[in-house]
């Protein structure tokens, strides 16, 4: 898969790279190439953009940063110390992507911003550098730089034909990352940091690391495309880079190409330069932006995914359109030229694919396959088992523990012993600090005081995914898949940045084995807003156990489930159980803690009430009053 | 005076009512107590309009309320403890009463009412000025249950309003619900502390699992074993 | 002495700031609507008055009796339609930047791509200057700043005293439990939005009043509103007035003691550290970002 996608963009690259160098013996005429040009250009920062904006989902506004540095690096360093150009070209490159990662650091590591705070982070960062730009005159000093034009090889006959093949260069480089990057581990762990970066981080995936990566190739493509630009406008000044009408261009369209996929970006630069070139060229100067503009704000209500994801629907259509509506205004031939025709046919194969089209509805019943019953001995058999820990060995140790948030204190000294083998059920009234024990063990929240030890480990302080890799692992009372993936990529996702982890193909395999466990397998195909909320729950769990945990730690997997699903669920819980994984279950309904686990921990107002087996703890009367009120225990028994 | 009928509940697809039917008459206390997760918020918040993807009746006074838009229901006498209180953090302790009020119909009692719930719950005239955020838990909740207050309600719903209290404090708590049905407010009270929300009504309803599974007066569920069994899961 | 002047004429024109703001602070903080397309209504104000005084005569001061109708009933339409489509968060800033973009570009289009300033024969204001002591103040500015006292004030009071008020500060912190107290947000929200659009009509008369504009001078101002909405804290229409004069102030002195063009400089420096240890904006305790 890899090595034929790289080896087709050597051949495109080959080709279109031929276009340049046998222009004039093709009969090519200039213009043509100047257009690929631009294209190139925005092909090159929109997949620039969208390796950290798109993949990830952190949308930046500042673009503009990383063409400005790559530009002036170029213009500085060649303009007025006289270095080559082609030596300008990496370190601008550099120089951008080390601007890059001090964002990131800033922006992921202080506090982690999303959306729209992490927006206006990025689109300050411009106009810091434009002041400092301006301010500087070794840098430009508001003068603006004259970028000397470089040498070209004798073999091009024009610079347009040399500018042409340096942004072929660059954005065939740029794509082939990003389609690179797409289906390698990286592209995988910025798709779950997008779909729920919290549940990422707890399956494993060091978040930070990624986003960081993610940054830095943006911060790198976008430079050295910025170096090219400059080469290109031969002039550069504050305006013409640290503006928002590079952050506009590249936002408009990767979401118009759509934002999840490599093609997303090449798409839709492709379409908004030629709609661009088309308009000025027919006297519409005037209404580019607004065209834009209405692009963009149109585009967000209607079609937030673009264009990408539904042409893959309707290939065809979209084909068929392009085709009859070039070709019918070529054999009519009353207005416009060749570029017009395929520009109207371009617009039409648009119109097509985005026409809304029926929902897809959640995978009918008769659609379906039938999930075949799979005997627990032999789900039990396929599943690797993970118990590395000797039974009755001591797997979880909390001593004194306490979260308070504020004044509040949710859990007040709380000293736990949870040994390999076990399946304790952890419950208690409303707010008597279940979860929140659940979301200490598993690293989400960090302890005001006390010591917790997995596997003789101490955990308190350790991000959440090098907790997974010690042995810990969750599940959420509201389900959150990974709604991009389907149901066995969702469990795959889990094996590669799980404690042993596997590359994609042998993810896969094994992830059928993890959904046996659960009895999803027949649903493997279906992406997660296709299954119902009890599958998602086994989702949910199927996720869980891929990480090859030593503790696994339901919290409330049977939430809103009807009695049928519930005894499904148990079911499933005890298969799990029998593999060998420790199990701490959260959960309501007493009955199902009863019949399942083999002790009980009763935590009420944020302290250990009673610890016991089942039958003991629920006839204990300090634990009928926490239920039933104040008098209970003194009437009834 | 309410009057629920065949109700169901989803949450997305998750079905968390199943065929409840359920009656306050005019003037009377009635709890509705059940294990952790059976149910009882979503009846609540499915009463008070908050939650709208139901399917059969919620009658008060014969109008039936399934319809009509969250912001509207209070308008036929209807007004909410919500659980945890949810009183307007940032906002005064006076502001959050004031806003009991808003309602037009609501707002010529404002004097008299603010004068009731500060000689209901004293504290609250004290701490006039103070953020409400700022309140300690139980006074939250004398808030939340006075915001309530000054909408002139004829039925008053109380979403566990004990949680997270100090007994003391939930003594206090009782005490209102008892002077507030005096006053001649009929109350729906969802509890999980059984044994306090019965004394305080007269009739209960058993939730579980989505359905009610028992009913009666609360002598009789008072001590019963079917409430034990469904609240501990024996 | 220079530098106390240039202190003092920089925290008036932080008056300016704070009028730009608060509308944007308000619909951001009580709506979840960040309305970039409040810039372009701020730039269409400012055309307006400046069409209204050179071709109807009218004193660029009242212009605003037609602008902030038609800004409120304009801002009102858009929030109704946000409101159906559920345009609302990040979605709000992307489809508002697309709003924005076309108004400037149609602003282009109509009144040209070049500077436009009221002369002094139909702006009575642009010359005129105030002196206190040996301090000098340009009318412009002066007025800029009495507007925003007046209309930071007025929200404030607007907010804090009436039911409308009190139904907007309980609507932006629990929308469930406030429509449970009669709330309407729909038309609570129109209200807002459409009063938040006038303010604009009033921003954009107010920088008429005492500068030059073009179609491109709102990608001036994004940054510094933003920072006056940050650092105010969002949704909070009294930190605004204080954000704006801090800025105003701050800028003005890096101007005059150190470079004009540095002032950008420090000016986002001071958003981003803002932005990474006070994201609840100065007024409010750090420990409410806890939470």
């Amino acid at each position: 898969m890899m090595a034929r996608g790289l080896g087709g963009f050597a051949l495109v690259f080959a080709v279109l790279a031929a276009l340049a160098v046998w222009r004039e013996d093709l009969g090519l005429p200039i213009f043509y190439l100047v257009l690929a040009s631009t294209a190139l250009f925005w092909i090159a920062q929109a997949t620039s953009w969208n390796v950290l904006s798109g993949y990830s989902g952190y949308f930046s506004f500042g673009q503009g940063a990383f063409v400005g540095v790559g530009a002036y690096t170029t213009a500085v360093l060649g303009g007025r110390h006289g270095v080559d150009f082609y030596l300008t070209v990496p370190v601008a490159a550099v120089f951008s992507a080390l601007l890059a990662l001090l964002v990131g650091a800033l922006a992921f590591r202080l506090r982690s911003f999303r959306g729209e705070i992490f927006a206006l982070l990025t689109l300050a960062v411009p106009f810091i550098l434009a002041a400092l730009a301006r301010v500087n005159s070794e840098i430009d000093g508001g003068q603006g730089v004259i970028v000397p034009v470089a040498e070209y090889p004798d073999w091009l006959a024009q610079f347009q034909d040399f500018l042409y093949l340096l942004n072929l260069v660059v954005a065939v480089a740029a794509v082939a990352a990003a389609f690179a990057i797409q289906h390698t581990r990286f592209g995988w762990a910025l798709a779950s940091i997008r779909d729920a970066e919290d549940v990422a981080e707890g399956l494993g995936v060091a978040t930070f690391r990624y986003k960081m990566l993610a940054i830095a190739v943006t911060g790198l493509i976008g430079g050295a495309a910025g170096s090219l630009f400059a080469l290109q406008i031969g002039f550069v000044t504050v305006e013409s880079v640290f503006g928002l009408t590079i952050p506009l261009f590249v936002i408009v369209m990767s979401v118009l190409g759509g934002r999840t996929h490599w093609v997303g970006p090449v798409l839709g630069a492709v379409v908004i330069v030629l709609i661009q070139d088309r308009l000025s060229a027919s006297g519409f100067e005037g209404w580019n932006l607004i065209v834009l503009g209405a692009i963009l704000a149109v585009l967000v209500v209607v079609a937030p995914d673009g264009l990408q994801a539904r042409l893959w629907r309707r290939p065809w259509q979209a084909a068929v359109a392009l085709v009859a509506v070039t070709g019918v205004l070529a054999v009519v031939d009353s207005w416009g030229g060749p570029l017009d025709w395929f520009v109207a046919g371009v617009l039409a194969a648009v119109a097509v694919v985005l026409w809304p089209g029926r929902a897809r509805a959640p995978v009918a019943a008769e659609r379906r396959p039938a999930a075949a019953p799979v005997a627990p001995e032999e789900a039990a058999g396929a599943v690797p088992v993970a118990a590395d820990a000797e039974p009755g060995e001591v797997l979880v140790e909390c001593r004194d523990v306490a979260k308070y948030f504020g004044g509040v204190r949710a859990l007040d000294g709380v000293s736990l012993r949870i040994r390999a083998g076990e399946l304790v059920g952890l419950v208690g009234p409303n707010g008597s600090g279940k979860t929140t024990l659940v979301n200490l063990l598993s690293g989400a929240l960090r302890p005001t005081s006390g010591s917790i030890a997995v596997a003789g480990r101490d955990i308190v302080g350790l991000a959440p995914h090098r907790i997974a890799h010690v042995g810990v692992s969750r599940t959420h009372q509201i389900p959150k898949p990974f709604e991009s993936m389907t149901v066995r990529d969702n469990v795959a996702m889990a094996i590669m940045f799980g404690r042993s982890p596997r590359p994609l193909a042998g993810a896969r395999e094994e992830a059928e084995a993890c959904l046996d466990v659960v009895h999803l397998r027949h649903l493997a195909d279906a992406k997660p807003a296709e299954i119902n909320l009890h599958e998602r729950q086994l989702l949910e769990m199927a996720r869980a156990i891929a990480t090859k945990p030593k503790v696994l730690l339901l919290d409330e997997a049977l939430a809103g489930l009807n009695p049928a699903e519930i005894d499904a669920a148990v079911a499933v819980v005890r298969r799990i159980h029998a593999t060998g994984i420790t199990i701490v279950i959260v959960e309501h309904l007493l009955r199902v803690v009863n019949q399942l686990a083999t002790r009980v921990v009763v935590l009420n107002q944020g302290a250990l009430l009673a610890d016991g087996d089942p039958r003991t703890v629920m006839n204990d009367p300090d634990v009928i009053r926490a239920y039933l009120g104040r008098h209970a225990h003194a009437r009834g028994t | 005076m309410l009057e629920v009928r065949e109700l169901e509940a989803w949450y997305g697809q998750a079905q968390a009512l199943w065929g409840v039917d359920l009656s306050v008459a005019d003037g009377e206390v009635v709890s509705i107590v059940g294990p952790n997760g059976a149910g009882k918020s979503t009846l609540v918040q499915s009463i008070a309009g908050l939650h709208r993807s139901t399917r059969g009746t919620i009658a008060v006074d014969g109008v039936d309320l399934t319809r009509v838009p969250a912001h509207r229901v209070g308008d036929h006498g209807v007004a909410l403890v919500p659980e945890g209180r949810r009183v307007f953090a940032r906002m005064t302790v006076h502001d959050n009463l004031v806003l009991g009020a808003y309602r037009r119909s609501a707002r010529p009692g404002l004097a008299d009412g603010l004068a009731r719930v500060h000689s209901l719950f004293p504290r609250l005239a004290e701490r006039s000025s103070q953020l409400a955020g700022s309140l300690s838990g139980g006074e939250q909740q004398m808030l939340a249950i006075g915001r309530a207050l000054l909408a002139q309600p004829r039925l008053l719903l109380m979403d566990e309003p004990s949680l997270g209290l100090a007994p003391v404090v939930v003594d206090e708590v009782f005490d209102a619900i008892r002077a507030i049905n005096a006053d001649g407010v009929s109350v729906l009270l969802v509890e999980q502390d059984v044994e306090r929300a019965l004394e305080v009504s007269a009739r209960g309803y058993v939730l579980a699992e989505g359905r009610i599974v028992a009913s009666g007066s609360s002598a009789e569920l008072t001590g019963s074993a079917l409430v034990r069994r469904s609240v501990l899961g024996l | 002495m220079t530098t106390l002047q240039a202190a003092l004429s920089g925290a008036l024109v932080g008056g300016m700031f704070a009028v730009m703001a608060a509308g944007l602070s308000l619909t951001w903080g009580m709506l979840r609507v960040i309305n970039l397309a409040h810039f372009g209504l701020i730039l269409v104000g400012a055309y307006l008055t400046f069409e209204l005084a050179t071709s109807w005569g009218l004193d660029p001061i009242l212009t605003i009796v037609v602008t902030v109708p038609l800004m409120f009933l304009v801002g009102a339409g858009l929030q109704w339609a946000f409101d159906r489509l559920g345009v609302e968060g990040f979605a709000s800033l992307l489809v508002s930047f697309g709003l924005l973009i076309i108004v400037m570009q149609t602003v282009s289009n109509v009144w040209s791509a070049d500077f436009q300033r009221m002369e002094g024969d139909v702006n009575p204001y642009a010359t005129g200057s105030v002196s206190i002591g040996r301090f000098v103040f340009p009318a412009p500015t002066l007025i800029a700043f009495v507007f925003a006292v007046v209309i930071v004030v007025a929200a404030d009071q607007v907010l804090r005293r009436t039911f409308a008020g009190r139904a907007l500060r309980a609507f932006a912190e629990d929308r469930a439990v406030a429509s449970a107290f009669g709330i309407d947000h729909r038309r609570l929200g129109m209200v807002l939005a459409g009063l938040s659009a006038a303010s604009a009509a009033v921003a954009g008369m107010l920088f008429a009043l005492g500068n030059a504009v073009t179609p491109s001078t709102p990608f001036e101002w994004i940054g510094i509103v933003f920072a006056v909405v940050i650092l105010g804290g969002i949704g909070q229409v009294g930190g605004v007035l204080l954000a704006g004069v801090l800025v105003g102030t701050l800028s003005a002195v890096v101007s005059a003691t150190w470079s004009p063009a540095l002032s950008p400089l420090v000016l986002f420096s001071a958003i981003i550290l803002a932005l990474l240890f006070r994201p609840h904006g100065l007024l409010t305790p750090a420990s409410r970002g806890a939470r």
